[in-house]
Formats: C-alpha cells, sequence, structure tokens
C-alpha cells in the first residue's frame, strides 16, 4: 500500500513536471508533450465464506492483501518526429493476470519500461524501439497491448513502411518479442506487402486489395524444447483479398506454417494453418456480417518452452470470435476456445442489425440485433491416451437484443441470450461430451430525470438446469452528469445444484457438495470524472471466472475488496 | 490519502487547459482504407469519440449526440468522427453496427491495432476529445453518463 502511495505520488510529481515543461515548450512552439496515468489497484479484505467453501485465492499468503497495475506513459511530439516512454509498475500485480503467474523474477515488486522515437513522414515512416504492429488480421503477427489482461507482446526492435501512391505499400519489422517482465532472446522478423489493384487501375467505385505477408521466428533456446521440435526457424506466410463494392465487403485470408510448432507441449509438434473469410453487406439500415474461420495449430509462441507459458506467450493473434457481452450474466460464462487441448477449432457466426427509424426524429426508433455463432473441435489425435478423435460441437450461442428509444426521457433494452457449451472441454479433451446450456433474459431502463440527473436499472435472469442452476442480477445506478455517477449491484446463484458436477475451478472436492452455490456477488461504487480525469471507487466480492477481452480470455480467482482506478491524461 | 486526491485534483484543474494538436496517425476509413487521421481537419469543429462494440456506455454516448445532432447543427457548424478501437476480431461487427444504428452524419474511423488510441493517451473507453477547425486539441473527457453530451455541446459552441 505504501508502494502504491509512493508510485502515485511519483506518478503525480512526473506529470506536474513534465505538463510545467510542455507548458514551456509550446510556449516556444518547438512540440508538445502529453502523458497519460492509470491506475487499478484492489484491497483484498477477508471472507470468511468464501474461504469456507475452499475458494480462497491460491497465494494470497505469500502475496499479501494489496495489488496495483499501473502504467505511466509520456509522449514528446514535434513536427514529424516523436518520442515516448511508458513506466509500468506491478506494487505486487493484481491477483488473477498471467503477468504475475508468470514473471521472471521472485519479488513482489516488478516494474517495467518501454520506449520508442519515431519518424512520420508523408509516404515513409520509421520507428525503434517497442514495435506495436500488425498484418493484416495480425493471424501470423500482431504486437499490442492491453491492460485489462496486462498482455503486451511489443516487439524490442524496428520498423519501416513505404507508401507509393497508395498503390504500393510495403513494410518490414524485426525485434524480439517481450514476454511478461523479461524480453526473449528469440527474433522476430517479417515483411507486409500491400497492392492497391483498384488505385492501380483507377476504379474509384470501391475497393480491391491484394495483400501478402511473411513472418519467420529464429528460436535460441531449441536445446530446451528439442524433444518437441529440432526446428530453430519457423517460417509462416499469409495471403489476403480485400474486396468492396456498393456496401458489399468480402475479407479473405489463408495462412499457412511452413515449419512445424507447438503451444502446448502436451500436442504434438505440426504445421498449422488458418483460413478465415469474412463478409459484410449492407442496405439502408440493415447490415450483416458473418465470419468463418477453420484454424489448426496457430497458436503461436514467442517462446517454445516444455512447461507452456500462458496466454502472455504469443506473437500472433488468433481471438475467439463468439460475441462479446456487456451484461454480468450473459458474460457468466463465456466460450475460451478449445484450441489449446485441441490444436484447432471449425465455425463462424453472424451479426444481423437492423434500425427502424424516422431520419428525422431523433427520439424514437427501434434498434434490432440479432447473434449467432457455433464452434467445432476439428478431428484430431488426443494429445494424453494418442486416441482419433472426432471433432464435435463445444459451443453454440443465439442471441437477440431490441433497443428501444421511447422519447427524450426513456429508453429501455431487452436481451435474450441461450447459450450452450460443452464442459469436458474446457478442462480435458475427453471423448465424451458434457452439454451444459443457460437461457439468459435482461431488461434494461434508463430515464433521463432532467439534463443532468438520469437513473438507470438493470435486471437479469438465467436459468439452467445444470452447471451451477439458476442465478439472479440486479443493478440500480444514480448518474449526476457529467461528473458523478454511483451504483449498487448483485448477483445471486439462487439455486443449488445437487450434483454439482461443473462449478468453479478453484473449488476443491470435498466442498462440492456445500452452499457455495447460493452465494451472494454484490458491487457498490461510485465514480468522478473531470475533464481527462475519471476515478472509481468500488467495494464487493467477484466471482471466481473468465474475464475476456478483445477475444481473449484469463482467469479471476474470487476475492472480496476495495478497488480504485484511476485514468488521467493531459 | 486525502492530501493525494486534494494535489491530483489541483493537478487536474490548473493543467486542463493546455492545447495539443491531433497526431499524425494512420487509421482506416469506412471503405478499409487507410489514411492520416489528420484529413479529418477541414476548419470544422469536431467531437472525436473512441469506442468499441463491447463498451456499452460508448454506444450510449454516440447514440445520445445522434439524437441531439440535428439540434446542435442548427447553432453550430460542427461533425463527430467516431473512431473504433475494435480489433480483428469485433471490427466487422463495429462496421455492420455504425449502418446499423442510423449514425449517418459520423465519420466512421477504425484503430485496429489501437495505434491513435495509443498516440492520444487514451487509457479507458469511452473517450471523448472536442478538436477546433485547425486540429487543436480543446477538450477531453472520459466516461459517459447520462446528459454528459451537453457538456460537449457547450465546449464546442465556446469554440466560435
Amino acid at each position: 500500500m505504501k508502494k502504491f502511495l509512493l508510485f502515485l505520488g511519483v506518478a503525480l510529481c512526473a506529470t506536474f513536471v513534465v505538463n510545467e515543461a510542455s507548458a514551456q515548450i509550446k510556449a516556444g512552439e518547438n512540440g508538445q508533450v502529453s502523458i497519460a496515468l492509470e491506475s487499478n489497484s484492489s484491497y483484498y479484505l477477508e471472507d470468511k465464506t468464501l474461504e469456507d467453501i475452499g475458494l480462497i485465492m491460491p497465494d494470497k499468503r505469500i502475496r499479501g492483501n494489496f495489488g496495483s497495475n499501473d502504467y505511466l506513459k509520456v509522449d514528446y511530439n514535434t513536427g514529424k518526429f516523436s518520442a515516448g516512454v511508458q513506466v509500468e509498475g506491478y506494487l505486487p500485480g493484481l491477483y488473477g493476470y498471467d503477468f504475475y503467474e508468470y514473471q521472471q523474477r521472485d519479488s513482489k515488486l516488478t516494474a517495467f519500461i518501454t520506449k520508442y522515437v519515431q519518424w512520420e513522414d508523408q509516404n515513409w515512416g520509421v520507428r525503434l524501439g517497442d514495435i506495436y504492429d500488425q498484418f493484416g488480421n495480425g493471424l501470423i503477427f500482431r504486437t499490442y497491448e492491453d491492460r485489462a489482461l496486462a498482455f503486451n507482446n511489443a516487439l524490442a526492435g524496428a520498423r519501416a513502411y513505404y507508401n507509393f501512391n497508395n498503390m504500393v505499400n510495403v513494410k518490414v519489422v524485426a525485434g524480439m518479442p517481450r514476454l511478461y517482465d523479461s524480453r526473449t532472446k528469440n527474433a522476430i522478423f517479417g515483411a507486409d506487402l500491400s497492392l492497391s489493384l483498384s488505385d492501380m487501375i483507377g476504379w474509384y467505385n470501391g475497393m480491391l486489395a491484394l495483400e501478402g505477408s511473411y513472418v519467420g521466428r529464429y528460436q535460441n533456446n531449441v536445446q530446451e524444447v528439442s524433444y518437441l521440435t529440432e526446428q530453430k526457424l519457423l517460417n509462416m506466410v499469409s495471403g489476403r483479398l480485400n474486396f468492396e463494392t456498393a456496401g458489399f465487403t468480402l475479407r479473405g485470408e489463408y495462412v499457412q506454417k511452413l515449419n512445424e510448432d507447438v503451444f502446448n507441449p502436451s500436442l504434438p509438434a505440426a504445421k498449422g494453418n488458418v483460413i478465415s473469410v469474412d463478409l459484410g453487406y449492407n442496405y439502408k439500415r440493415f447490415s450483416a456480417s458473418a465470419t468463418f474461420r477453420r484454424q489448426e495449430n496457430m497458436t503461436t509462441p514467442s517462446v517454445m518452452v516444455p512447461m507452456g507459458n500462458g496466454g502472455g506467450n504469443m506473437i500472433n493473434y488468433v481471438p475467439l470470435l463468439t460475441r462479446q457481452h456487456t451484461y454480468s450474466l450473459a458474460n457468466l460464462n463465456p466460450y475460451r476456445g478449445s484450441s489449446v487441448h485441441t490444436g484447432g477449432e471449425i465455425g463462424g457466426q453472424l451479426d444481423l442489425y437492423y434500425s427502424l427509424r424516422n431520419p428525422k426524429v431523433r427520439n424514437k426508433y427501434w434498434n434490432f440485433h440479432a447473434n449467432f455463432s457455433m464452434f467445432n473441435t476439428v478431428n484430431h489425435l488426443n494429445a494424453y491416451t494418442g486416441e482419433e478423435m472426432k471433432g464435435r460441437n463445444v459451443w453454440l450461442d443465439a442471441n437477440f437484443d431490441v433497443e428501444r428509444q421511447w422519447n427524450k426521457q426513456l429508453k429501455t433494452t431487452f436481451l435474450y441470450s441461450f447459450q450452450r457449451w460443452d464442459e469436458e472441454i474446457n478442462h480435458f479433451d475427453s471423448p465424451e461430451a458434457h452439454y451444459c446450456a443457460s437461457h439468459i433474459f435482461v431488461g434494461d431502463v434508463t430515464y433521463k430525470i432532467n439534463k443532468k440527473h438520469s437513473l438507470r436499472f438493470e435486471a437479469q435472469y438465467l436459468a439452467s438446469n445444470n452447471y451451477e442452476g439458476d442465478w439472479v442480477a440486479a443493478s440500480i445506478e444514480y448518474n449526476f452528469a457529467p461528473k458523478f455517477s454511483f451504483y449498487v449491484s448483485d448477483m445471486w446463484n439462487c439455486e443449488k445444484m445437487d450434483d454439482g458436477m461443473y462449478g468453479n475451478d478453484y473449488t476443491s472436492l470435498e466442498t462440492w457438495e456445500s452452499d457455495h452455490y447460493l452465494l451472494h456477488y454484490y458491487q457498490v461504487g461510485a465514480s468522478f470524472t473531470h475533464n481527462s480525469l475519471r476515478a472509481q471507487l468500488s467495494y464487493g466480492r467477484n466471482r471466481a471466472g473468465y474475464v475476456c477481452s478483445g477475444g481473449v480470455c484469463r482467469f479471476q480467482p474470487a476475492y472480496t475488496g476495495l478497488n480504485l482506478a484511476i485514468t488521467l491524461s493531459f | 490519502m486525502k492530501k493525494l486526491m486534494f494535489l491530483m485534483f489541483a493537478l487536474v484543474m490548473g493543467f486542463s487547459a493546455s492545447a495539443q494538436t491531433l497526431p499524425d496517425v494512420k487509421i482506416e476509413n469506412q471503405e478499409g482504407k487507410v489514411v492520416s487521421i489528420r484529413e479529418v481537419i477541414d476548419g470544422t469543429p469536431m467531437i472525436i469519440s473512441f469506442w468499441s462494440t463491447t463498451c456499452k456506455p460508448c454506444i450510449m454516448e454516440l447514440n445520445a449526440i445522434n439524437n441531439n445532432l440535428p439540434d446542435w447543427l442548427e447553432e453550430v457548424n460542427m461533425k463527430v468522427v467516431a473512431v473504433s478501437v475494435d480489433d480483428a476480431r469485433t471490427v466487422s461487427r463495429a462496421r455492420a453496427m455504425t449502418q446499423g444504428q442510423g449514425w449517418d452524419e459520423y465519420t466512421c474511423l477504425y484503430d485496429k491495432n489501437q495505434d491513435l488510441k495509443r498516440a492520444m493517451n487514451v487509457s479507458l473507453t469511452p473517450h471523448t476529445f472536442i478538436v477546433d477547425g485547425n486540429g487543436n486539441i480543446v477538450y477531453s473527457h472520459s466516461g459517459y453518463t447520462p446528459g454528459s453530451e451537453e457538456e460537449l455541446f457547450e465546449k464546442i459552441k465556446a469554440l466560435k
């Protein structure tokens, strides 16, 4: 806690000094400085109820009652030149992030610094330092940061690109990827070429582009993993087609790994591939988007290690394509993929949007949205038994939501979601599926009392005959625009399941019969916003479960505690 | 803790007035072409709003602005730039959604690898900027509560 206050103090002082300096610089028109601070902290409190049923965090006694993930970012820009630095402090890190579980050092406190210099000209650009970039959809290469997952795989290296008359765009990158709080010794290098055929032939009613990429990973630790593969160099290629005209869009990509690679050391080394097709159509107020994707052995680690090394060990991006819900019960058991156990996945999703409205009357409309997705495993050999496994359905969902703006004051939303998943595949590659299903109903009402005051009420029900049984949830939010907001919510597992076969990952055998299915997960919180400062303080009990961001999930253990989140930028 | 909050408050009050200009960052437009964000600068004051398909308050804010836009346009000349920070996973959904929500007057841009988000130091969405006709950032606000769009309009009006 002291460390956190110290960090916050130092960060604020730095913010102050740099801001003073930036005011000076600005006065001389020599450039500008911008600063951003983000801090997420939790104070973990004793919760006898959680402890009695075995839902305690595994290493709480070692790491203490306090956790904080903090980021301070400072950028300087003058004309075409810019430079920046980001300091990350984990004091120690919050529970439930791979970053902390897999960090290289034993110390409680971790800091990491990323930095860059960059020159951005009209048709070309160069960047040295930490590189964030992606080729196409990122299926063979993507480096990015996601603080909700404490994920950052920036390449320490260089990037350059050149654009010729918008017709030809060439980009090259090379560097060493970041793995949690260290740099790997492996080298990643790649090139991306994009040809805009429509610009070449002078067709301006649409867009047609052909793209291709190559990415190589040179592995220095091959001794350590020689039983997985002897291969030092992994080569990957990707070809893409993007077409768009008159409301119709087609994007296709094919990816092939030219050498064997392995992410989960229990699975055999194999050559991976992906085929992905994205179709879009829109006409007036109607739009549709459909995605199909088949992938096999495409999870590509920055470092091949016997232990696997968690979700942060990645140089490409093969996200889950299912809808990420914003309502808590609809998000209770999200799809978290099957390829970790089985190596592959085939499936797709469909989105339909329609808005019924009179363009002249803005305060009255209906927005309809339907969404459907389905994912299966592919035929494969069981990693543990060698048995031949047939592909089977592991996820199916159908969602329908309608939003109605009645007048200036009142807005209502209704959501229905059906979700069915194979609980077995979440744990092992079992030959028999065990399907669990839920029906989720959500009602959401926002009432604007006047220009500044508004009230939001949300009620949710989850009906299920298996897994954890029925849940009910409600929340009330009162807003004083634009500065204050207060909320109270509760999520209650109201039905006890006798078999209790498929409970939480953190529930031990003896406690399966216990009453933990009847727990309340309550939250109370307030937020304050002034310009770009936002501070949110909340207290409550959090359920153990998967927190997903951008199609990547992390496991959050259950806890009761106090959270403070601050973001600030200049 | 109180002192700290006070210090922070003082800092925010004292230094939020400093102006920045839009950085030169490449971003995809509605047709999927890569353009510079600076191309939106055309002398018209604008609201730039960062949103994503998984951010409910973002969509509420953009809908609220859309509801008010015809009234606002009667008083001032302005435009709205909606920057989606959806990545490859949800960017098609974001493109479909901008069509299906009736955001007809919006300039929709897609920041697939969050380059612009990073360059403009956006930590949380929604994050909204007011930018004058010359590309100077004059105000920014993070988070959304119903009714806070009025504040954006006041700031735009104050630009005249």
